[in-house]
């Protein structure tokens, strides 16, 4: 009888010595990024302009620039537009900065009610007439230009691709981190339990995991995305549900280790019951492998997340997220490489990051990083 | 190992029942039918459906019907495309999705050893660099990104490979497909087939064939045979995850495979569809996993005498 015990390492304390530990630059960079990213995409739509569903016909499908629109063609388009719905024909127009003035000319008087048209556009705001001749056949109007930027262009519907792209993050950071959740908590339960009941129930029930390890998820998760309805809130379960199976090994094998110690031992002969050695003595001590994990377990649920709302089982209009934009730039690639390119940057910034935050955290443990 | 075979086999049976099950009971859960359309339908020809797809029986009996059905190697009629029974829409599904995942699985294991095995010596090293690249783009760029890129790329821009379809399985309109399912594999087979040709590297025997001055690439030679073994064993998980790829592969480059059929019978409620979808799927995975098992014991007598 001379097996080596297990070493037992992680405390909880050690989990903020590891974080020292880990400080390389690459950690700290990919730390810096997910901050980043997180602040961005938390306050950037309250800084937005642009409402993330506001739709400016006029500017379908704009590419990305750091020019404010309207442009002069933009400008031509829209007064012309706006001349077909008012039945009038455009003697002069002229822009003087942020104003522009037109003469409209009818064969009929001019209702003053249809230059509402203008107001509806996005590159106009309420017009002022100057002056009237010809009994109303001549119009002479001024109105300000609206002035917009669209960073990372518009989409097909005309809405802002920028706010929507940081709309969609709350989305996807969201159900990450929520799905992470669920799939911790029933991971470490089960973990916990087997590992604590051992013996029959511990076989019984790593093998129900094995069993279930062997299915392809995403086909569960479709059926469970089925199940649930396309609800954001129900997105995160089905994830969870499918996602918890590798917590539950880990959790098992640290409480083997974990219960033969004289804590517990303690703990068992005071008359503790198990529930509360197991909350009390047995996950905080696992605690270190368990986060190591759920730094891998983030970006992986984000992905699922992601490739669902790609298929169009995830997340519903109005509402985004990456997987979803990147879909819609999918569909647009022949039009509107913007579409894609700004969603996949967002969503490989912020799995690379996570991914290489993961693996630092796991390598100051010295734990495997599969 | 004939009775590890058979022992393999019969370990499955259960499981595959279970997944069955699991996903019958999971759609009938599901809210809405088969037949939900915009406009209601006349309640008598509702019902009368319902009669016919034997859909108003009680969900016990409905169960143990498709059981035997599938015994009897029948999935029953697609309730979507109501004029093809599962097993016809899977006649022209399945080699198609058959070939994309054979030669995906195929290219992953080829690059992906290779990588792995220049990947293997110095950590600074050109090898060791690309297995790294090749890691870290599988995390940064799914398969959903890559695809679009590639069609830009190669279809829309260059013009030198069609953007989409599958024309009977050209090799042109194969490359683009093939290649985005791969990607994230070799990724993961360069990384095992680096940690354990190094792991091999370091066994015991190993060093005493060095001690004996045993050149190099006869050394490497003998320590392949357990380096290969985790990368083995991934291949299981691998099948998965190329038929989980596949689904959106297929959507994107307009293949018209088992992936369609799925995601577009999970929205339909094409009962029938998305269970057979699910049993073919799960019997490749068993399938695959015994393979594995198979390689393994062939590789590692120690598991073999077992």
């Amino acid at each position: 009888m001379n097996r080596a015990e297990p070493p037992i390492k992680p405390a909880p304390s050690r989990l903020f010595l590891s974080l020292r530990a880990a400080g390389t630059r690459s950690v700290r960079a990919s730390l810096a990024l997910l901050v980043l990213v997180s602040l961005l995409c938390l306050f950037g739509p309250l800084a937005s302009p642009h409402p993330y569903d506001r739709v400016y016909r006029d500017y379908v499908l704009v590419a990305p620039s750091l020019a404010p629109h309207p442009s002069a063609t933009e400008i031509d388009q829209a007064i012309e537009e706006i001349a077909k719905r008012m039945n009038v024909a455009i003697e002069s127009r002229f822009r003087n900065g942020g104003v522009f003035s037109a003469t409209l000319v009818a064969v009929q008087p001019i209702d003053l009610r249809a230059l509402r048209a203008f107001e509806r556009s996005d590159v106009f705001s309420r017009p002022r007439v100057v002056g009237r001749e010809d009994a109303g056949r001549r119009l002479l109007i001024e109105t300000p230009i609206k002035s917009a930027v669209f960073l990372f262009g518009t989409d097909a519907n005309g809405r802002d691709l920028l706010t929507r792209v940081l709309v969609a993050g709350r989305v996807s950071l969201s159900v990450g981190l929520l799905a992470s959740f669920v799939a911790l908590v029933i991971g470490v339960t089960y973990g916990a339990i087997a590992g604590y009941a051992g013996g029959r129930t511990d076989a019984l029930m790593m093998r129900l995991v094995e069993i279930v390890y062997a299915l392809p998820f995403i086909f569960l998760l479709i059926v469970l995305v089925m199940v649930f309805g396309r609800h954001f809130a129900l997105i995160f379960l089905a994830i969870g549900a499918v996602e918890w199976l590798d917590m539950a090994r880990i959790v098992r094998g640290q409480t083997l280790s974990i219960k033969r110690r004289d804590y517990v031992a303690a703990a068992e002969a005071l008359g503790a019951t198990a529930p509360a050695i197991l909350w009390r003595h047995v996950v905080p001590n696992a605690a270190g492998p368990i986060i190591a994990y759920l730094t891998l377990l983030v970006p992986r649920v984000i992905l699922l997340e992601s490739f669902v709302s790609f298929l169009g089982l995830g997340v519903q209009e109005p509402l985004t997220s990456w997987g979803v934009l990147i879909a819609d730039g999918a569909r647009n690639i022949q039009s509107a490489v913007h579409l894609l390119i700004f969603p996949a940057i967002f969503l490989g910034a912020t799995l690379g990051a996570l991914q290489n935050l993961g693996n630092g955290w796991r390598a100051a443990f010295g734990l495997p990083s599969h | 190992m004939l009775r590890l075979i058979v022992a393999r086999l019969i370990g499955a049976v259960p499981t595959l029942f279970l997944i069955v099950a699991a996903a019958f009971f999971l759609l009938r859960l599901a809210p809405g039918g088969p037949f939900d359309a915009e406009r209601a339908l006349d309640p008598d020809v509702a019902q009368n459906l319902r009669r016919i797809y034997r859909l108003d029986r009680p969900l016990a009996e409905q169960f143990w019907l498709y059981l035997v059905s599938l015994i009897e190697g029948d999935f029953g009629p697609s309730l979507h495309w109501r004029d093809f029974s599962v097993n016809e829409l899977f006649a022209k599904a399945l080699p198609v999705s058959a070939a994309l995942g054979a030669e995906a699985l195929l290219a992953a294991l080829l690059i992906g050893v290779a990588l792995g095995l220049a990947g293997a010596g110095r950590e600074t090293g050109l090898g060791a660099r690309l297995v790294d690249g090749a890691a870290f783009f599988g995390v940064v760029l799914p398969a959903f990104v890559v695809a679009p890129l590639l069609q830009l790329g190669f279809g829309l821009t260059l013009h030198v490979l069609p953007v989409g379809g599958w024309e009977g399985g050209a090799w042109r309109n194969q490359i683009l497909p093939v290649f985005t399912l791969a990607l994230p594999q070799i990724a993961i087979v360069a990384r095992l087939m680096q940690e354990g040709l190094r792991d091999a590297l370091a066994l015991p025997h190993i060093r005493t064939l060095r001690a004996f001055g045993l050149p190099a690439w006869h050394i490497q030679a003998h320590a392949l045979r357990a380096a290969v073994l985790p990368a083995l064993s991934y291949l299981g998980l691998a099948a998965a995850n190329v038929l989980t790829g596949s689904v959106v592969v297929e959507t994107i480059f307009g293949i018209p495979g088992m992936g369609r059929y799925f995601v577009d019978g999970a929205l339909g409620r094409d009962y029938t569809l998305v269970m057979g979808t699910v049993v073919i799927v799960a019997a490749l995975v068993v399938f695959f996993n015994l393979m594995v098992d198979i390689g393994y014991a062939w590789l590692d007598p120690r598991v073999r005498d077992e």
